[in-house]
């Protein structure tokens, strides 16, 4: 073994010990006990460098959102192991989670609910008012702290489901198909806020998607999984522009229309498989 | 008396952008809301008096709406040197039964939130207590009542304790089905925000049970209130119970009547505050 070969060695496991990082050895997620189990997931090697934009894309049932619960720390994989920034994921402590429907409390509003993620974060309490308008703001929803979290759109409420998951400030943050029951206006809308959001926090993003479009606009990385189990079947970087660039425009271009082709064609052959 | 007929009432300020018939619709919809109770207390009224002024039955049985008001007077006033109904006003056996059931289904109610959570959250103690609690709801509480005589005698202890076993499993069964009911997702996402398994409990698993918590608290009233007349069975006296037994001792069907009217007036307006008290602290009820 060269000596250059230790030294990329010893730079890979270093990163993977950074904040926010990801790695999965050797992951395989079963449901079920006995004679009759279902494996979900794997085997999957994967890692994700600290400030990466990664999204899973794979047709449902491919076990994205099952690899997503692992990397959360809600499930523990039947084989392998799961490390976030080095250490074993636990929930509420790795990383943010936002899931498919905003699970807003709808006993509290919505500035009740991102004052819990404070609250939870062990943020001082003297310091909310300035935090939770940070994070409203944020998400574009400055003045509507008092409303009641029925009263306002699905959209919107998604948003604060955002700004709660952003509360309490994870190296890591996870999202799973948040904006698959939106309509198509403000999924976008949502999209380019997240790609900002995430530009501007320099936060390690895992997002799932089924969708090759919302995959393309937001990542810097994408893994198309093959369907029960998920493996992977494409590991693509992408090298579209970010930062702060006309969504419009980047959607338009020839690019961009290739590249999801690309992930769409990768999606379909890997669910057929 | 003129007869000169007064010409046809009309609108003074007519609503300009409001269609007439919605305008009738809602003028009836006012009429049903008011008149209509109004006019079948008056109706009920009027067939009692004709009833009792027939003479089919004797006053005894049907006494006319006029001797029940004058015993109604007579129980909330002092007259001729004696005070209300054996020694006590209307206003206070109303008043010392309210205190008996305040502190019976307080007991209860606060029994029962206890066990429902715990019942709700820990799967094991649910099977060890559900059918105890199941075998005493379906007894109906006089038949534990002699019991609780033999056991706690017949001052305010049985009375008390039977209040609060007749509260108790209706806040239990609700507040356990609304627990095992908690949405999981939320459960889920108070722990992604970093929510400690107390943090779980206070708050999403409480504020999420509340609802059916305070529908149970509702209906525990209402049984400890049915259950109130045999609570004051025995030794009841102060109290609306003791009255009404009381008054059936001597045939005296006036103070009887008072006595059922007080009870039914003070339920309905116990149960609408308890109504009103939902309407406050859950005004999520029916969007989680």
């Amino acid at each position: 073994m060269s000596s250059s070969d230790t030294v990329s060695k010893g730079v890979e496991a270093e990163d993977a010990e950074r904040a926010g990082s990801v790695r999965l050895d050797h992951v395989t997620h079963r449901y079920g006990r006995g004679g009759e189990t279902v494996t979900a997931v794997g085997p999957v090697d994967l890692t994700v460098p600290a400030g990466e934009f990664l999204v899973l894309v794979g047709a449902s049932g491919c076990g994205k959102s099952t690899l997503l619960r692992l990397i959360a720390g809600f499930e523990r994989p039947t084989h392998g192991s799961v490390r976030v920034s080095g250490a074993a994921p636990r929930p509420g402590e790795t990383a943010g989670v936002v899931f498919q429907t905003p699970r807003l409390f709808p006993w509290r509003t919505v500035q009740g609910n991102i004052d819990l993620a404070l609250r939870y974060a062990g943020v001082d309490r003297a310091q909310w008012p300035e935090r939770r308008a940070e994070l409203l703001a944020r998400v574009g929803l400055e003045g509507t702290g008092k409303r009641r979290v029925w009263e306002i759109s699905g959209g919107q409420q998604q948003r604060v489901a955002i700004a709660r998951a952003l509360a309490a400030e994870n190296p890591l943050f996870l999202l799973d198909e948040p904006f698959a029951a939106l309509d198509a206006l403000t999924r976008e809308r949502l999209q380019e806020d997240v790609r900002q959001v995430t530009a501007e926090t320099g936060r390690t993003t895992v997002f799932v998607t089924h969708s090759a479009d919302e995959a393309v606009f937001l990542g810097s990385r994408i893994v198309v999984l093959t369907k029960s189990p998920g493996t992977v079947a494409l590991d693509l970087p992408i090298t579209l522009p970010r930062g702060a660039v006309d969504a419009d425009e980047l959607r338009e271009s020839r690019e961009f229309v290739d590249l999801r082709a690309q992930v769409a064609h990768a999606v379909k052959s890997a669910a057929a498989a | 008396m003129s007869t000169i007929p007064s010409p046809p009432r009309t609108e003074l300020t007519p609503v300009p952008d409001e269609p007439p018939a919605r305008r009738r619709r809602r003028g009836t919809a006012r009429v049903r809301h008011i008149a209509l109770p109004f006019g079948s207390l008056l109706l009920f009224l009027l067939l009692w008096q004709l009833l009792a002024a027939s003479g089919t039955w004797s006053e005894t049985l049907v006494p006319p709406p006029a001797k029940v008001w004058s015993a109604f007077i007579d129980v909330s006033t002092t007259h001729d040197g004696v005070r209300g109904y054996n020694g006590t006003t209307l206003i206070e056996h109303l008043g010392i039964s309210l205190r008996r059931i305040a502190l019976g289904a307080g007991i209860g109610i606060a029994l029962g939130v206890v066990f429902g959570l715990v019942m709700g959250t820990v799967g094991w103690v649910r099977s060890l207590f559900e059918p105890w609690i199941t075998f005493l709801r379906t007894l109906p509480p006089l038949a534990y009542f002699s019991l609780l005589i033999i056991w706690l005698g017949i001052n305010e202890e049985p009375k008390i304790t039977l209040l609060a076993v007749a509260a108790f499993p209706p806040v239990a069964v609700s507040t356990t089905t609304a627990v095992t009911a908690v949405s999981q997702s939320l459960i889920e996402a108070a722990r992604a925000l970093g929510g400690s398994r107390w943090d779980v409990v206070k708050d999403v698993i409480v504020p999420s049970a509340l609802p059916e918590t305070l529908t149970g608290i509702r209906l525990a009233v209402g049984v400890a209130y049915s259950s109130l007349v045999a609570a004051e069975l025995v030794n009841g006296l102060p109290g609306i119970g003791g009255m009404v037994k009381d008054a059936a001792n001597y045939n005296n069907t006036p103070v009887v009547l008072v006595g059922i009217i007080a009870i039914g007036i003070s339920g309905l307006v116990i149960d609408g505050l308890l109504l009103r008290l939902e309407r406050a602290v859950v005004p999520w009820r029916g969007h989680v």
